[in-house]
Order: structure tokens, then C-alpha cells, then sequence
């Protein structure tokens, strides 16, 4: 199903049916990943990794141009290579990072998030001429359209076009895209409540009192909607060319770049938008003339590719090949790599979830923690510089005024407190505990497996581990009548806030469903809507970050997962190549072509 | 003479040892006759006739001695030399036409090949001429059945057309090895038959390879009785069927059906099994199957070998006189045992 | 000749249904839900349900079979997705195309791959089968057996991954593979394939030089072999008009199962080169679980199996008289 984030199709290799449901990162699919919270935690080559800093920027932020990366030079052609093609054109079909990545370059949406220097970003108005403006306690958003922003055909973007971009977001064809904005607009259940604009009904909470404003009225207060309007799934849409379905492969261009020719699986070719004009972007700096991509290219071919960075290769890059395992320690150790290596680590959070329907004592739940070899697992995966390991539920990439907290003593002894744990055990009901382990049978998952259960018994507890086939995994999991007391899950943020994790994955009890832990707690499900409803952003971003300490340490409903921290290369005459670390996958904003 | 073989030797080097196939063989063929050579299985007869047309493989066939065909020595002759020979001055038709036809071609391409070949003539008047060997060797509707495949055929056709093949370039010397064996007995008449009518008209010299001295009795001129690798007798048809001298030839007829003998008396096979070629018995290397070692003794059939006498004429290669083998010969061989 | 050939492409069209209706069927068996993918990261049970009409997932297994078998010849309308025209395979819900596009795009990648190296093998195992066979024992013999030896042990992913290493990327000698339809570029079209042609060459060669040479070494010892010679036909011409025609057949016989194969796809070639062929659609078709997909390169693999198989049969009669009259 769904679940995961935006990365999930694309970045996963392999099994890409088990990944959407995962989502992510740790990129095949199951736990291999991880975070690197903890503050400094991650860096490979000794420098610390530093989060990036999200602030809501002005209007005056709001103006074009993008601010350019060192040393930018204009024109060329720029070349890239990926495994696969991108899914979808039409914005409203746009869920995983690497669509909304390209969505950058030929579509434009109200906000976006603008590069101010390295790990700094604003969230700003993209055609609208500010991150727009609250009213009515957070339930009404204004919006005001720049000038001169176009479509490619010269015809100017207005209102009307906003509004139809979000209404036709209701039909029935629109099955793969965001819901946040529609859900805020009627109810949970939206298709039901509108059919989409093609009949001719419109929205009547969508008003565009003039060609250039359009405000939107929620039914209930949602201070981070500006955030969800920077989600490349609300891209825009022009009413006049709306082919319905059929614009997924026929998208218009509002963005810098226009699809001059595109061979399915095999490669796209983007030429200049005329009508595009940089002093209305304050995002995107499309400095390259022409973007030729190829596809069908496997993580190890691209890697090596971009290794030898020979011929034309010199000009190409990736936007997600990941360094795949068997070539990270030649390009870690190779130091004339040293310019063209970026890392980041994934914006996912990734958790070993307790069943708490089976595991009932939080005792048990802290001693396994406190038990957890985090370092082992780490060692299993190929070391600090392939894993983090965060201790936060909230991901340090993507969780504004993130705050990092240590309960289980990791810092000190990430290798595990086995000490403490059987000290746990002996208050519980259980001092002899057994723990069912479930995990997806992947090559990985073997070894890190291995190493769970041994520290899991060196405290006492007896461990079965559980094979599940991969194709079923999440669909086994997410039963909540499970046979299973432990298990990884993932889930990824949709903006930079706290509002798009904690009310998913400790939201409602289903089948299918996120709430992989079973949580199920009035105390936290009052705090939950009270900090969505809190008009006040920052201090709702902060309220996030206290309930994440505040639910580990009340409940302990998951232990953190290791996070994976993401090795890719460009050649060496790419400039301004840098991993966006909310997609975890790196920016066609700042690419230039050196000379 | 026109084919004169001397002391033709040819030993196969194998990974057994030397076998020894041909040992010290001569004899001649003159123009328009038929020499019949006669033998069990490896006794050397197919091995002669190969090396006359040079058609060992030079890298495990080790052959001396001298074959001069119209005065030309072919031991030693380059391969392109022999190569024009082959099929055009001399012929070679084998024991079973179906496999000894290539099942890929048609009969017509597979005779105007030859013709085409060895006189450069164009492919339309090659095909005439296939079609006018067709209807010499006696296949009906020659135009129609030249475009036939093989298996087409029936066996005695098949052999019509092999020898259509052999003769189309009006060879000097036509090799037949073993023409009949595959065949009816009604249709082997018709095929010797066949090949003396044609040597009666274009006057070839035929060697005839067979097993069967029955074949021979009716068909060659002179006969060669070989036995492992060497001449045993030698001399015209008649001499040798009238009055065989070698007890080996004595066994042959023996195992031959004759409406001259009783046809009570069961036929007699030579007993025991031919020689291995690679360790040779000593001597005259059939004293181990021979009924009469005994009249002479071990010493003497075992002991040098006995040449073939008298030198010209009818020869052959034993110990006893020719008195002893005249009285043996009209004895029926039940009662020497 | 045209009676067997009208029974046989009967045979195979009966066959093509059964085994498509086989895929079919044991598809709908594996547990995972296409209509998920179809749907988004959220995706509620409404849109869940929309997905599944909008693939036609919602009618009973068989009806679904038979609407896609009726596609095949009158096209499908599928709701929400668009119009599939005749033939329609199916509408891939992850390429957002008729899959019918798709293969009519990739099937020239692998048919290229294919021909190409199967010139190459074909020439040059066949060629250094007849030099062995006739120079039994020596030194050419004794390295043609070993070279076919190491060839017929060595992996695509092996080879194809040392020279792309060596080749492309440190040697240049190369250029980095990929495909240029031949009417495009005829020079890219050859440089670009020419690498995977030589790497999937040097794996298939050995089998033609083995089967080769042991054939031809049984038909030289033929007695139409020797009656060639003896009619003064020159060494050169009894090799290749009679001994090499019997070695055809066998031959033949693996190269249509070779080819058929090759055309199913060849997955393992099109990965280490990054061509985007029958083959890796396939793999791509099983790992996101497109149905429509999957059946369709199922078919590509089948249908070139059993087309190959009945042109094998066809060549047999035209190598062979005696398989055309029986």
C-alpha cells in the first residue's frame, strides 16, 4: 500500500512492491536504514552531518532569482542517469521524492522550499508572492499570485488555474497523489463528498476573488498548510489544458524547462520554457541549456559510471542511484572522490515497533531497548558510514526545530546496556521474557537478525524470528490482529513537521493501517489534536517534538531504528550537486554545468 | 600395364599399435578386365582400393611400396593431382549407395558435380549429361527422376546411380568395393550385369572388391584371394575356381552356396575368426585356422613366410605341394577333419 | 510445406492461450494487490476501490481473462485510463500505457541484441567447430576445446561486468552501451551494441563450437563424406557442401532454442549493459507486479519459443529432403 514516503518507489531497488508499502529508506525496503539523529551522529569522512535548518521565509525571500550556488555557470548540457523512469508527470499523481524531484523542473506549486546556503532553507512563495497568510485562527489561507509568472505557452497563471489544480485532485482517475489539502477541504472521505471539477461542480471553499488571489477555507485550523502546498503533488495544473488522465504524459510546463522528447524507460530531454522567467523563481536556478536523462542504469553501473567519470560522463550525475553496498567502501576509501561524494542521511524514520497488544509490559519494552545493539546492527550494514543511528521517532531532516534526546543511555553505549536491561527484566512480570521477531526476508535482514537475537538473549530474553516473504510483508504487519510482537516499520514526513508523522503512525488502529505499534492512548490523542489545531506554528513544531520524547518514555512503543545514510557521486564537471535532505535525493535547483 | 600395385605396405598407426592392413601386396589389372579381390572382412581389400585413390589420411595411414596407374605413380602424388584423378580417370562405387549418397543433394546434382568438375563443363549440359548416364545406367524417366533425392530411390537404383556417377567422366578404372552386398540377389545380378556391359562398351578396367566369390565367379577376369593384408592366391577365374590351391580359398568356397555340391551337405564358414592385424601369427598367418597344419607342421606354417608362387600366373602362398593340394581338393573337407 | 505450417501455427496460437491463461491465473494467486500500487501513499479504501475498477480488477478472474483475450483483437476501454486499440495486451498501470507500446518499443532493443550476437557466435563457433574438427588433436583443436571450455563456464554478469569495467570505463575503448535504432544512426546503432554483442558472443560461442566440432567430426567419417572425396571433389568443397550440410541440423536445433530464448529476453545482458529490453520490462513486471505487463513479455518468451521451434522444424526440411517428404 501506500505508506512510506515519496522515496518509496524510486529509491528502492529491488523490491519495489514491498517498498511502496515501506517505504523507504533503507532502500530495500526493510530495515536496513537509518538515521542519523542523535545530533552528529552519522559522518562518514569525520565531519559531522548537520541537519538542515527549515524557516518560513518573507515575501521579500519570495523573489526570484534562486540565490546561485559558488562558481555557477550558465548553459551546457547536463546529463543525467537512473535506474527508472519517472511514474508521473501529471502533479496530482505525484506522491514519491523522485517524481516530485522532477516535478521541480518543469511545474511550479503556491510554496517551495528555497536553497539559501548549504543545509540553510526557506519555505517561500513560489508563484505566490509569500508562504502565504493565516487568518481565522489557521482555518483560512490567502494566497496572492506573482506577476508575470506564464505557462509555456505565454498565457499568464491565474487563480482560476490554482483552484481547478486542487478541485480535479477529487476525481475519480487521481488515485496516486497527496490528500492532505482535499481532506482539510470537505471530509475523510472527499471523494465521496465531491466528484471533481469535470461535471462542472466546483468547490465553493476554494475562492478566487480576482485573477490573482485565491483563498482556501479549511473546516478546521492547519497552521502547516503552506508546508502541504509545497508538496510537488499540489503543482498546478492549467484549467484550459487539462487533458484529464492523458495529461500525465502530456504535462504543461510552468517551470523552467519544457519536455522536448521523452522514450518511456529509456530517456527524456528537457529544453528551455521561454515563457519561463527566473526573476519570478526564487527556487529554481536552471542553469543547464539542455537536461538529457537515460534510464535502465543499475545502482553499481551508475556508480561506476560516475567513478571512471570519463567522456561525457564528466557532465552526468544521479538524482537517487544510491551507492549500493558492494562499491560504498571503494568510493568511502577513494580520496580523489572527495569532491564529488555527497552523504546524507535519509529523512525516514524507521522503528522497530512493539506490538502492544502482545508486549503489555513497558518494562519489557524499555529493557529491550536498553538491550538493543544498535552498533552491532550498524557493524552488520556496513558501519558508521553506511548507518546512523538516531534515537529521536521524529527525523532529524525533516522535523523543524528538531530537538535530539537520549533515554536509553545510546549515546554511551550504543553497543547495548545489557546490565540495565536485566535490571528491567527483573521488575517486570517477565523476567524471562519471549519475543517473536518478524522481518522481511531480505539478504540483509539475515545478519541483523542474527545480531538482535544474541544481544536480545544475552539480557534474557528468548527471541523467534520470524521470516516473512517480502512480497507480503507490510500486509502481514500491518494485520492488527498479528501473531507478532516486534517488527520494522517505516514512515516518512510530507513537510518538515512532526503533522505529518505522530498522527499517522500513532493515529487510527486498522487493518492495512500505519499505526504499526497499536498505540492507542487518549492521553496522546488529545495532545495529537491539540497540536494540530495549534495556529501557532512554532510553537506546535515544538509541542511535536516533546510529545516524541514524552510517548518513549510514557509508552515505549517502538525502538528507533538505524538509519541509512545515502553515498551519491556526480562527475567532476557537475557543479552545485547537492542531496536535498527532505527528498533524500539530490536537487536539479542548484546543478550547473562547469566549463 | 595399366594398374601395377608392388609391395603395396600400408600400416595404420594407432594407439593399440601398428596395424598392419596391407603387407607387401602386389598385383596388376589390365585395360578392360576385371580383377576380382576377394576376402573376409579386414583382410585388407578396402584398404588397397583407398590407397590406390590416396584416400587415407595421410597423418595415420603410413604407405609404401609403388601403384602405377597408366604409368603414373600415385604413392606420393599431391593432392592435387590426385584430386583430378579421382572421379574422372579413376572411380570408386561403394558397398551401400544409400549412405554413400549424400542424402542433402539431388541424384542429378550429385553425378553432373563430377562431370562439372573434371571437364569444366556448363551446369545445363552437365545436367544432360547426368540425365544420359541416368538412362545408360537403366533408370526409367531419367528426366524426371534426375531431380529425385536419394531415399527417393530404391536400393538397386541407388546403385544404378552410383555407378551412373562412377562412369560419368569415362573413367579408366573403376574401383567397385563391395557394389552388391546391400542389394537383393535379384537385383546384385542386375547390377553386375550391368557393370560388364558398360566395360564392354567403354572398355574400363574393373576392380572388384567382394566377399563373395560367387560375385566374382561370374564378373572378373582374374581374381586376388587376400587374407590378412596379404595375396594369398592369385590367377585367372577360372584357374582359382577350378582349381583353388590354398586352403583359405578352399574355406571361401566352402562357405559359398554351389549348385554343384550336394545340397545336403551344410555350408561350412572358415572356422575360427580372422587374425588380429596388430599382433600378426608368425609365418603363413592362417596356420591357426587352417585344417591341414598338421601335414606340415607348426614349424614350417609358422615359420617364414610363405611368398606367392609361382611368381607369375596362377600363384599362391602355401607350403604344401601342389600335388597334396590337388588330392585335398577333391575331398570334401568333413572328411580331413 | 504449407499444411504443416498452418497446423503448426495452430498448435502454437493454442498454446500461446493455454499458457497465458496459466500466467493469468497463477498471478491472481501471489497476495500482492495490484490495485495498491495503482493508489497512491495514502490510499483510502474508496480510492483503493476506484484503482481496482479503473484496472478492471473488480470482475471475477475469468472474466478478466477473457476481456483481455478480447483485447487482444478488438481493443479495450479501460475507465479512467484511456482507450487500448487493437491489439491491446493490456493497459500496464505502472507505465500508464498500453502495454502493447511498450513491447512494440523494447522488442527492437532485444531482437538487436540478439541478431547481433548471434551472428557473431554463430560465425565464429561454427567456423572454429569445422577448423577443430578438422584438425583433431592439434594444437588449434586442443585450444578451441579449452577456450570453448572456459567460454561455456564464464557468466554474463561476470564478463559483461569485467568489460564494462575494463573496456568502457578505464580503457575507453568502447562506448558505454546503449541502444540507437538502426534507421536513427546505423554507426551508434553498431557501436553501442557492440560490446553486449561480443560479451554475450563469447558466452554462446562454445556451445557451437563443441556441438560443431563433434558433429563435423562424425560427418567427415560419413560414406557420402569419403564419396565425395573420391569423386575429386576439392578438400574445401566436401567440408562445406557435404559434411558441413549434415552438421546444420543440430545446430539449427540449438540455435532456435538459443534465439528463442534470447528473444524471451535476456535479462542478465540487458542489466549488466543498462539496454532496456524484453527482458529487463520483465523483471521490471514482476518486481511492481504489472500483470498486463508480465503477460505480455510471457508471451514474447513464448511465442519466440515456439515461433523458433517451428521455424526450426521448417529449416529442417529445407536443410533435410528426407524430413520433407515424410
Amino acid at each position: 500500500m501506500n505508506h512510506r514516503k515519496r522515496s518509496a518507489l524510486a529509491v528502492v531497488a529491488a523490491a519495489s512492491l514491498a517498498l511502496v508499502g515501506a517505504c523507504a529508506p533503507g532502500n530495500a525496503g526493510a530495515p536496513s536504514s537509518a538515521p542519523a539523529s542523535a545530533g552528529a551522529s552519522s559522518a562518514p569522512a569525520a565531519e559531522a552531518y548537520k541537519p538542515p535548518t527549515i524557516t518560513l521565509g518573507t515575501a521579500e525571500d519570495s523573489k526570484g532569482p534562486a540565490i546561485p550556488p559558488e562558481g555557477v555557470v550558465k548553459g551546457g548540457t547536463v546529463t543525467m542517469i537512473d535506474r527508472d523512469d519517472f511514474a508521473h508527470f501529471d502533479p496530482a499523481q505525484i506522491y514519491v521524492n523522485t517524481d516530485a524531484n522532477f516535478g521541480l523542473l518543469i511545474s511550479r506549486g503556491l510554496t517551495g522550499y528555497k536553497r539559501v546556503a548549504k543545509g540553510d532553507y526557506k519555505l517561500v512563495g513560489d508563484l505566490a508572492t509569500d508562504a502565504g497568510t493565516v487568518s481565522d485562527g489557521g482555518k483560512t489561507w490567502t494566497f496572492t499570485l506573482k506577476d508575470g509568472v506564464k505557462w509555456q505557452d505565454g498565457s499568464p497563471i491565474t487563480s482560476a488555474d490554482v483552484k481547478w489544480s486542487v478541485e480535479r485532485m477529487f476525481a475519480p482517475f487521481v488515485t496516486f497523489g497527496p490528500n492532505y489539502i482535499q481532506t482539510w477541504l470537505t471530509s475523510e472521505n472527499y471523494k465521496k463528498d465531491y466528484p471533481g471539477p469535470y461535471g462542472g461542480k466546483e468547490l465553493d471553499n476554494i475562492e478566487t476573488p480576482d485573477a490573482k488571489s485565491i483563498v482556501f477555507k479549511f473546516n478546521s485550523p492547519h497552521a502547516d498548510a503552506n508546508y502541504a502546498f509545497a508538496m510537488a503533488g499540489y503543482n498546478i495544473v492549467p484549467k484550459a489544458k487539462d487533458t484529464k488522465e492523458k495529461y500525465d504524459k502530456e504535462p504543461v510546463s510552468s517551470g523552467p524547462y519544457i519536455i522536448k522528447s521523452h522514450v518511456v524507460d529509456k530517456s527524456l530531454e528537457l529544453a528551455r520554457n521561454p515563457n519561463w522567467d527566473a526573476a519570478t523563481d526564487p527556487i529554481r536556478g536552471a542553469y543547464p541549456d539542455v537536461w538529457k536523462m537515460e534510464f535502465g542504469q543499475e545502482a553499481t553501473q551508475v556508480t561506476d559510471r560516475l567513478v571512471a567519470d570519463s567522456g561525457p560522463d564528466q557532465t552526468a550525475f544521479t538524482f537517487y542511484s544510491n551507492t549500493p553496498a558492494e562499491r560504498l567502501q571503494q568510493v568511502l576509501g577513494d580520496a580523489s572522490l572527495a569532491d564529488r561524494r555527497m552523504i546524507s542521511p535519509s529523512p525516514y524514520g524507521n522503528y522497530y515497533y512493539f506490538n502492544l497488544d502482545r508486549v503489555k509490559d513497558q518494562k519489557i519494552r524499555q529493557a529491550i531497548n536498553y538491550a538493543w545493539p544498535a552498533k552491532q546492527i550498524q557493524q552488520a550494514l556496513g558501519g558508521p558510514q553506511a548507518v546512523a543511528l538516531p534515537t529521536t521517532i521524529l527525523n532529524e531532516n525533516t522535523t523543524v526545530g528538531y530537538k535530539p534526546y537520549d533515554l536509553f543511555g545510546k549515546l554511551a553505549k550504543p553497543e547495548g546496556d545489557i546490565e540495565k536491561a536485566k535490571q528491567l527484566l527483573a521488575e517486570s512480570s517477565n523476567p524471562h521474557p519471549t519475543i517473536v521477531y518478524a522481518y522481511n526476508n531480505l539478504p540483509t535482514q539475515e545478519p541483523v537478525t542474527l545480531v538482535i537475537k544474541n544481544a536480545l538473549e544475552k539480557a534474557g530474553i528468548k527471541v523467534v524470528a520470524k521470516s516473512l516473504d517480502r512480497k507480503t510483508y507490510y500486509d502481514s504487519i500491518s494485520q492488527t490482529k498479528n501473531e507478532f510482537d516486534l517488527y520494522w516499520g517505516g514512515w516518512g514526513a510530507d513537510w518538515p513537521s512532526g503533522s505529518t508523522v505522530m498522527p499517522i503512525i500513532f493515529g487510527p488502529v486498522s487493518d492495512g493501517g500505519q499505526n504499526m505499534s497499536h498505540l492507542n492512548d487518549p492521553t496522546v490523542k488529545a495532545e495529537m489534536k491539540k497540536i494540530e489545531e495549534n495556529p501557532d506554528i512554532d510553537a506546535a513544531n515544538a509541542a511535536w517534538m516533546n510529545l516524541d520524547k514524552q510517548i518513549q518514555e510514557t509508552i515505549t512503543p517502538m525502538v528507533v531504528a538505524e538509519n541509512r545514510i545515502g553515498t551519491f557521486l556526480h562527475g567532476s564537471k557537475v557543479g552545485g550537486a547537492e542531496i536535498d535532505p527532505q527528498q533524500w535525493i539530490v536537487s536539479p535547483n542548484t546543478i550547473f554545468v562547469k566549463q | 600395364m595399366f594398374l601395377e600395385v608392388n609391395e603395396l605396405t600400408v600400416d595404420f598407426h594407432t594407439e593399440d599399435g601398428v596395424v598392419h592392413a596391407v603387407d607387401r601386396l602386389s598385383f596388376q589389372v589390365e585395360r578392360g578386365t576385371t580383377l576380382g579381390i576377394v576376402g573376409e572382412s579386414g583382410s585388407g581389400k578396402s584398404v588397397t582400393n583407398l590407397a590406390v585413390l590416396g584416400l587415407h589420411n595421410p597423418e595415420t595411414a603410413k604407405i609404401s611400396g609403388s601403384i602405377a596407374f597408366d604409368g603414373q605413380e600415385l604413392i606420393g602424388a599431391s593432392r592435387s593431382s590426385m584430386e583430378k584423378l579421382r572421379g574422372d580417370r579413376i572411380a570408386m562405387i561403394f558397398q551401400d549407395p544409400l549412405t554413400s549418397l549424400s542424402p542433402f543433394h539431388t541424384i542429378g546434382a550429385q553425378i553432373a558435380e563430377v562431370y562439372r568438375k573434371h571437364k569444366g563443363v556448363s551446369r545445363s549440359s552437365a545436367r544432360d549429361r547426368a540425365i544420359e548416364m541416368l538412362d545408360r545406367v537403366g533408370i526409367p524417366q531419367p528426366k524426371l527422376r534426375v531431380d529425385d533425392y536419394p531415399h527417393q530411390f530404391s536400393g538397386g537404383m541407388r546403385q544404378r546411380a552410383m555407378i551412373a556417377m562412377a562412369l560419368v567422366c569415362d573413367p579408366g578404372l573403376l574401383i567397385a568395393d563391395e557394389p552388391t552386398t546391400a542389394l537383393d540377389v535379384t537385383v546384385q545380378a542386375q547390377i553386375l550385369d550391368l557393370l560388364s556391359e558398360l566395360q564392354e562398351q567403354s572398355g574400363t578396367a574393373i576392380v572388384l572388391i567382394t566377399h563373395d566369390l560367387g560375385v566374382v565367379a561370374n564378373t572378373a577376369h582374374n581374381v586376388l584371394v587376400m587374407y590378412a593384408g596379404r595375396a594369398v592366391e592369385r590367377g585367372t577365374t577360372h584357374e582359382v575356381l577350378r582349381e583353388p590351391r590354398h586352403p583359405y580359398t578352399w574355406g571361401l568356397l566352402g562357405s559359398m552356396p554351389s549348385l554343384r555340391r550336394p545340397v545336403d551337405l551344410p555350408l561350412a564358414p572358415v572356422r575360427g575368426t580372422p587374425p588380429s592385424l596388430i599382433h600378426l601369427p608368425s609365418g603363413c598367418p592362417f596356420h591357426p585356422r587352417c585344417d591341414y597344419l598338421k601335414l606340415l607342421g607348426k614349424e614350417v606354417c609358422a615359420g617364414d613366410r610363405p611368398e606367392l608362387s609361382p611368381e607369375h600366373g596362377h600363384g599362391d602362398a602355401c607350403y604344401l605341394t601342389l600335388k597334396q593340394k590337388a588330392e585335398l581338393r577333391e575331398r570334401p573337407v568333413e572328411e580331413t577333419k | 510445406m504449407l499444411r504443416f505450417l498452418t497446423r503448426r501455427v495452430i498448435g502454437a496460437a493454442v498454446i500461446l492461450v493455454i499458457i497465458s491463461g496459466v500466467t493469468f491465473f497463477l498471478f491472481f494467486v501471489i497476495p500482492a494487490d495490484p490495485a495498491r500500487l495503482a493508489c497512491g501513499k495514502v490510499c483510502p479504501p474508496e480510492t483503493l476501490a476506484q484503482a481496482r475498477h479503473n484496472l478492471g480488477l473488480d470482475h471475477p478472474v475469468a472474466v478478466q481473462f477473457v476481456s483481455w483475450l478480447g483485447g487482444i483483437f478488438v481493443g479495450r476501454d479501460y475507465p479512467g485510463l484511456g482507450n487500448c486499440p487493437a491489439p491491446c495486451l493490456g493497459y500496464s498501470f505502472v507505465n500508464r500505457a498500453p502495454v502493447f507500446e511498450t513491447i512494440i518499443d523494447r522488442l527492437p532493443v532485444t531482437i538487436a541484441l540478439t541478431i547481433g550476437a548471434s551472428v557473431i557466435f554463430l560465425t565464429f563457433g561454427v567456423a572454429t567447430g569445422i577448423i577443430a574438427a578438422l584438425r583433431q588433436g592439434k594444437a588449434l583443436d586442443k585450444i578451441a576445446s579449452i577456450s570453448s571450455l572456459v567460454g561455456a563456464s564464464m557468466q554474463i554478469y561476470f564478463v559483461g561486468t569485467l568489460a564494462m569495467y575494463f573496456f568502457v570505463y578505464q580503457a575507453h575503448i568502447f562506448p558505454q552501451p546503449k541502444y540507437i535504432p538502426i534507421t536513427e544512426d546505423p554507426v551508434g546503432w553498431f557501436n553501442g551494441l557492440l560490446l553486449p554483442w561480443i560479451v554475450l558472443a563469447i558466452i554462446f560461442t562454445a556451445n557451437y563450437t563443441r556441438m560443431t566440432r563433434s558433429t563435423m567430426v562424425e560427418n567427415l567419417s560419413e560414406d557420402y563424406v569419403r564419396t565425395a572425396r573420391a569423386k575429386g571433389m576439392s578438400g574445401r568443397s566436401v567440408v562445406m557442401r557435404f559434411a558441413l550440410r549434415g552438421t546444420l541440423t543440430p545446430i539449427i536445433t540449438i540455435f532456435g532454442v538459443d534465439l528463442g530464448q534470447l528473444i524471451g529476453g535476456a535479462i542478465i545482458t540487458e542489466t549488466t549493459f543498462g539496454l532496456q529490453g524484453i527482458g529487463r520490462l520483465s523483471v521490471r513486471a514482476v518486481d511492481y507486479s504489472d500483470l498486463p505487463t508480465l503477460m505480455a513479455t510471457v508471451l514474447v518468451a513464448a511465442g519466440a519459443i515456439v515461433g523458433m521451434n517451428i521455424v526450426v522444424d521448417a529449416l529442417y526440411a529445407v536443410i533435410d529432403p528426407r524430413v520433407r517428404l515424410s
